[in-house]
This record gives C-alpha cells, sequence and structure tokens, in this order.
C-alpha cells in the first residue's frame, strides 16, 4: 500500500516537470475520458461484510452509467471508474487513504462502510479540500463538526429506531405499552438508542430498560437477564448483525418472549433470516431503502428497476439497502457533475449542496450540514424468511404481523 | 433472585463453552510452550467443517464435533510436522510471528472460501430450554456443549495420565532433554500434541456454531478468551482450562448483572490481573510451567 503510495506520488512529481506547469491529475477527467473516483473500502476485518454489499452497490452505479456511455461532462461524455482500497475496516486507516487518493489527485470520494471509517474519511476530506458521498456512515455526530464537504445520501442515525417504533404505534393493535432497549455500545447505535427512547417517549410507551452489550459480541446474555423481570412488550435492538441474531436467538434461550422484536440494522440483511430460520419470523426492521422506495431517475428508473438490474449484475439475487445506498451515493456524483458541468471538486461540492433530486432512492437533497433529511427510512418485517416492507403502509408489500414474535 | 440464578447458570454454561474452547490452546502452551495464535482459526475451521455437514447430509453438530475433530486432527498434526516443528526450539518470539502468519492465512482463506457472512448452524431443539423453579431457563444446546466440554477434559485428562503416549506427552512437556533420553521422539509426540489441541479445537467449534453465530472475524476473540482462561486456570493440568473459563463466565455474568454490560472484557482482564498478581502460576496451574526454561 505506501510503495503505491510512493509510486503514485513518484508519478504525479514526474507528470508535473515533464508538463513543466501545476497540473492536476483529478481535474484532467474531460481530457483523460474518465472520472476517477476513489473508495476506500471494508473488504477485509470485522465489518468485510457489510464492505462486501457496500461495494456491490458502487460497482451496479459504474457498470449502469458506463453502458449509457458514462457521465456527461460539459457536451462530452466520460467514463465512470471507481479505484478500491481496503482499510481492513478500521477507521485510522480508512483516512490514511482518503489522503492517498488525494496525493493522486483523486479528489471525489465515495464513502466507506460504517460511521466510525466515515467520520474518520470525514476529517481529511474537509482538510484536504476533497468532496465525498458517503452512503453508509450515519452517525449525527459526523454532521455536527460544521464540515461542508461530506454529503450523505442515506436519512440519519436518529431515524433508525424512531420509525420502527411510529409503524408499531400506527399499526399494533392493541397498541403494546412497555418496550426496552438493547443497544451496541457504539457511537452510532447510541444515537440510534438515545433518539429512539426520546422517540418512544413522545408516543406515549414507558421505556422499562435500556442496557448496551459491547460492539460485535454474540453474547447478550447479560443484558436480557437484566430486562427479563420488566416484561418488556417491545424489545428494540440498536444493533448489527451479531448482536442483533444474539438477542433473538438468546431471548428464546432465556424465556423472554416479547410480542414483537424491531432491530435496526440487521434484519433487513439476508444472513438474518438465514442464520435464525424460524426464530427470525415476525422481527421488525428499519431499513434505508426496499424494492417499493417511490421515486425514479434517468439513469436507474424506479426502485423496482434498480432491483432488476443488480439482480442481472449479481446471480438474481435480491439487492438490499447496504447496495442501494452505495448506488445512491455514486449517482449523486454522477447527477452532481452533470449538473456543474464539470468534475472540479469545489464545483461539485456547491452542485452537490443545491442537489434537489427524485432517484430510485428516494429524494436526494442535503441541508446544510450535509445530510439527507427529506428522505424517510422503511420499515421492515420477516415474513416466509424474507424481508418485507410493511411501513409506510402507502408503499409497502404486506401488512404488519402483530404480535410478531414467539413464530417458534 | 431468580436473575441472579439465571445468571449464574447462563454464565456456568458459557465458562463450560469458553473451557472447551480452551483446552487445547492450553494443552500446547504447557507440552510445547507454544502460543498458539492460530487457535481460534482452528476452532473456526471446526465450526465451518460442521456446518458443511449439516448442510449436505443433515449432520447435528453435536455429532459433527467428531467429523470436525477427526479433519482438524489430520491439519493440525501434518501443520506441527511440517512448519511448527521448524521453529519450536526457537524464542517464543518466532512461535508467536508463525502462528499469528498461520493465523492470518486460515482466516483469509476461510473468508475467500465461506465469505464474510454470519453463519449459525441450525439445529430443532439447541435454542429451546428446561424450565427450572423461578423461571429460570437452562437451554439444551448450551448444556449439551458444557456437558461436552467436561466429558473431552476428562477424557484428555485420563488420557495422559492412564496411557503410555499420554505420559510420554505430559513427559516431553516435563522435560523435553530427559524424554529423549528415555527414547521418546519429541517430534512424534509434538505432533501428537498439536493434533489433539487442534482436535480439540475443532470440536468446540463445532458445538460454539451450533449456540452462537460465527464468522472467520472471530477467530481473534477466540484465542483471546482461549488466552484468559488458560492462564486464569494455569498451566500444566489438564483441567486448568476448563476451570479458568468458568471462572471467567462466572465473573463475566455476574460482573454483566451489576455493572454496565458494556465492561465485560474489562472484567475478563480485571480478573486475570487479580488472579496473576496472587497466583503467577494460575488458579490450577503448576508452578514449574510458569518458569520453566526450555533447553
Amino acid at each position: 500500500m505506501r510503495s503505491k503510495a510512493i509510486i503514485g506520488i513518484a508519478a504525479l512529481a514526474l507528470t508535473i516537470s515533464a508538463c513543466g506547469s501545476k497540473g492536476d491529475a483529478g481535474s484532467s477527467a474531460e481530457d483523460s475520458g474518465t472520472l476517477t473516483l476513489g473508495a476506500s473500502m471494508s473488504l477485509t476485518g470485522s465489518l468485510a461484510r457489510e464492505g462486501a454489499l457496500t461495494k456491490e452497490g458502487y460497482d451496479v452505479c459504474a457498470k449502469v452509467v458506463n453502458d449509457k456511455g458514462g457521465v456527461p461532462v460539459g457536451g462530452k461524455k466520460v467514463k465512470l471508474q471507481i479505484q478500491y482500497q481496503d482499510d481492513t475496516s478500521k477507521p485510522d486507516t480508512a483516512a490514511q487513504l482518503v489522503d492517498q487518493f488525494n496525493d493522486k489527485g483523486v479528489k471525489l470520494i465515495l464513502g466507506p462502510y460504517g460511521s466510525a471509517t466515515t467520520e474518520a474519511a470525514a476529517a481529511v476530506i474537509e482538510r484536504n479540500g476533497q468532496v465525498m458521498a458517503d452512503s453508509a456512515g450515519a452517525d449525527d455526530k459526523i454532521f455536527q463538526k460544521g464540515y461542508k464537504r461530506t454529503f450523505a445520501v442515506l436519512s440519519p442515525a436518529n431515524q433508525y429506531a424512531s420509525v420502527m417504533l411510529e409503524a408499531i404505534a400506527d399499526l399494533a393493535k392493541p397498541k403494546p405499552t412497555t418496550v426496552a432497549f438493547v443497544s451496541a455500545d457504539d457511537g452510532f447505535s447510541k444515537t440510534v438508542t438515545k433518539a429512539g427512547v426520546a422517540k418512544a417517549q413522545s408516543l406515549g410507551f414507558q421505556v422499562v430498560g435500556e442496557e448496551y452489550v459491547p460492539n460485535g459480541t454474540s453474547d447478550v446474555s447479560s443484558a436480557l437477564t437484566k430486562i427479563k423481570g420488566k416484561n418488556p412488550q417491545v424489545i428494540v435492538g440498536s444493533v448489527h448483525l451479531a448482536e442483533g441474531v444474539a438477542i433473538v436467538k438468546q431471548a428464546k434461550e432465556l424465556g423472554i418472549t416479547p410480542q414483537i422484536f424491531a432491530e435496526t440494522v440487521a434484519p433487513p440483511t439476508p444472513d438474518f433470516a438465514k442464520t435464525l430460520t424460524t426464530s427470525a419470523e415476525g422481527v421488525l426492521g428499519s431499513t434505508q431503502w426496499t424494492s417499493k422506495t417511490s421515486g425514479s431517475d434517468k439513469w436507474l428508473g424506479s426502485a423496482q428497476d434498480y432491483a432488476a438490474t443488480f439482480a442481472k449484475q449479481f446471480n438474481n439475487r435480491e439487492p438490499e439497502y447496504h447496495g442501494a445506498e452505495a448506488t445512491a451515493a455514486c449517482l449523486a456524483f454522477v447527477l452532481a457533475v452533470e449538473k456543474a458541468g464539470s468534475t472540479d471538486p469545489n464545483k461539485v461540492r456547491d452542485a452537490l449542496a443545491g442537489l434537489d433530486e427524485q432517484t430510485f432512492f428516494g429524494p436526494l437533497k442535503f441541508n446544510d450540514k450535509g445530510q439527507n433529511v427529506t428522505k424517510k427510512m422503511a420499515v421492515i418485517q420477516i415474513q416466509g424468511g424474507k424481508p418485507v416492507a410493511v411501513w409506510p403502509t402507502d408503499s409497502s408489500q404486506a401488512s404488519m404481523k402483530f404480535p410478531g414474535a414467539g413464530a417458534a | 433472585m431468580s436473575q441472579f440464578l439465571q445468571a449464574t447458570l447462563y454464565g456456568l454454561l458459557q465458562g463450560c463453552i469458553f473451557g472447551l474452547v480452551a483446552v487445547g490452546f492450553s494443552l500446547v502452551w504447557g507440552v510445547m510452550n507454544v502460543v498458539n495464535l492460530a487457535h481460534g482459526a482452528f476452532v473456526l475451521s471446526g465450526a465451518y467443517v460442521a456446518y458443511e455437514l449439516n448442510d449436505l447430509v443433515g449432520l447435528d453438530p453435536f455429532l459433527g464435533m467428531v467429523p470436525a475433530a477427526l479433519v482438524l486432527f489430520a491439519a493440525g498434526y501434518l501443520l506441527q510436522r511440517g512448519l511448527v516443528n521448524l521453529v519450536v526450539n526457537a524464542p517464543i518470539f518466532i512461535t508467536l510471528l508463525l502462528t499469528f502468519g498461520l493465523e492470518l492465512l486460515v482466516v483469509n482463506g476461510l473468508l475467500l472460501v465461506f465469505t464474510a457472512d454470519y453463519r449459525s448452524i441450525p439445529t430443532s431443539y439447541a435454542a429451546d430450554s428446561l424450565v427450572l423453579p423461578g423461571d429460570v431457563r437452562l437451554p439444551y444446546g448450551r448444556l449439551i456443549a458444557a456437558i461436552a466440554a467436561v466429558l473431552l477434559t476428562l477424557a484428555l485428562s485420563m488420557f495422559v495420565r492412564r496411557t503410555r503416549t499420554g505420559v510420554a506427552i505430559l513427559a516431553t512437556g516435563m522435560d523435553r532433554g530427559a524424554a529423549r533420553l528415555m527414547g521418546i521422539s519429541a517430534r512424534h509426540v509434538y505432533a501428537l500434541t498439536f493434533g489433539i489441541a487442534a482436535a480439540l479445537a475443532g470440536a468446540a467449534g463445532a458445538a460454539v456454531g451450533a449456540v452462537t453465530t460465527f464468522s472467520p472475524a472471530d477467530a481473534g476473540r477466540y484465542t483471546l478468551f482461549s488466552f484468559i482462561a488458560a492462564v486464569l486456570g494455569g498451566l500444566g493440568n489438564t483441567y486448568g482450562a476448563l476451570l479458568g473459563g468458568l471462572v471467567l463466565g462466572l465473573f463475566q455474568a455476574w460482573g454483566g448483572q451489576l455493572l454496565p454490560g458494556t465492561l465485560v472484557n474489562a472484567i475478563a482482564f480485571g480478573v486475570l490481573v487479580v488472579v496473576l498478581a496472587l497466583r503467577p502460576q494460575g488458579l490450577a496451574g503448576r508452578a514449574f510451567y510458569a518458569s520453566r526454561v526450555e533447553i
């Protein structure tokens, strides 16, 4: 990695001296016919699974755009190329890689997977005058530092638990009254939980427990034992896949039977239902995107069209939201470059800031912090081993089953 | 009260699983003075063997402990004979490097073959539980894993005390030079030890795969827990790892009830520090093993 960077710098130095002018490899896209985006990605390490899903989304975007001739930049069409580097799921490595992209003149950066890596990368982006389209960093903390060059296509962290509570308050009959939260202890999950607790109280639920477990653990028995005596009717998990599976599995072992489980990012991932088989039935999850999401754009069409495109590229697999949000981040760049008529990072940044487009992912419109607050999240429920959209009801695939837990 | 009982019971079951995972690690360390950083990767390999057998022919994961152990035994024996034996006399730093490299190789191999997907071996009964008075639950899957841990530890104890091969392993662990003079082939004994340890790791992997989720990225965590359990229990005894595992499981469970749940690793290492300060050779360990110098 290091030697590559050195070679890159050496090559850059040679080009500069050969031209005899202060060249900038990144902005010469119009001449070379390619637009290069850099992506530091969790290809190995603890987030390798989600990293792979995100990379697939970026690849779909590149293929679709190039199949249609490329990105229109000021009357010409340039090919889209994405360079990946493995950040091994570590924030400091992600920051270094973004810096290396800058050294190579790559100014437009697609976000890494996860809030921690995105937060580390965002600081470097700001310093270097690069621009980042964030596809998977939802923690509100990233957007409270006054950064002007990071734009997140996804709904912010405070939505993740809140939408599920809204769905339950809206659809569950009779409406449950007690809620307990089990949360991982990373920044993103904690933000989700804090916002969720506030939302639950404002919706009239009684919050009977708020327990934290180590990020990535597969043993949540302590937290569950603590909330068992309080008999919560709803258990909300602000978790990733490992902890999410553990909550359902160990609740069964420990004889904890809420009316419904609601977990943030775990249920929409295909592994969730596969790992838990019948115990997964009825679990609610929140998602950034479903194939019923309304809106469409000229590159990818509607959400349905996107699902078809994705399936064609990846062995008939159905897309889930990690891929969709990645494609949306890449799409944001494509739309912004077209609108700016230039690949100059400052012009692209201004175009992103003023973007207001309907896409297959829903609306892409950023507030002054760079968050996409116009877009609504959706709620899915595992029914028949598959996640199906149940809320908001105007873009749902099936009605919510309640009580949902205890299917086994 | 039933909350405390539940936590205690669950902690003991969890402790048995830690013990099962750690017993092979402790054996290799005690006999060969090799801290096998690839141990967690062996555990996961066992889990994947059991997963594949379950997927292909529907073999129950707890029965799958046997083939997983056999496959890992063969792999462990060959690895030791062909690779680790080259550096077994070298300073511990070299063996650490080698086993660390091995871990990276195995984990990335698993990533390539099985991807980073989270998996669990499905059974119809593992998540069901026996209801005890006070609504305290005893989950079947963990109970079977705990019984397997105790039985395997007992079997290993019998093996090293009652058979010629076992005594040869103990003897080589105590004094390699003297064992050689008595006509024991250290190379073979070491390979056998490493094979048995890998087999135990494989069996543990199959059991772990049935009660919890696993993915290649978990290798480091299993090695870490093995390390803590082995040091807590002490080297030189086959049941040291089980004892260490039980202590670790109990303290995690109790700590989890009294303190915020995010402190479990702090609790684990806290217990380790206290035990090491008071009893440097571990709870059941022999001081000889802690201070031994290889010749």
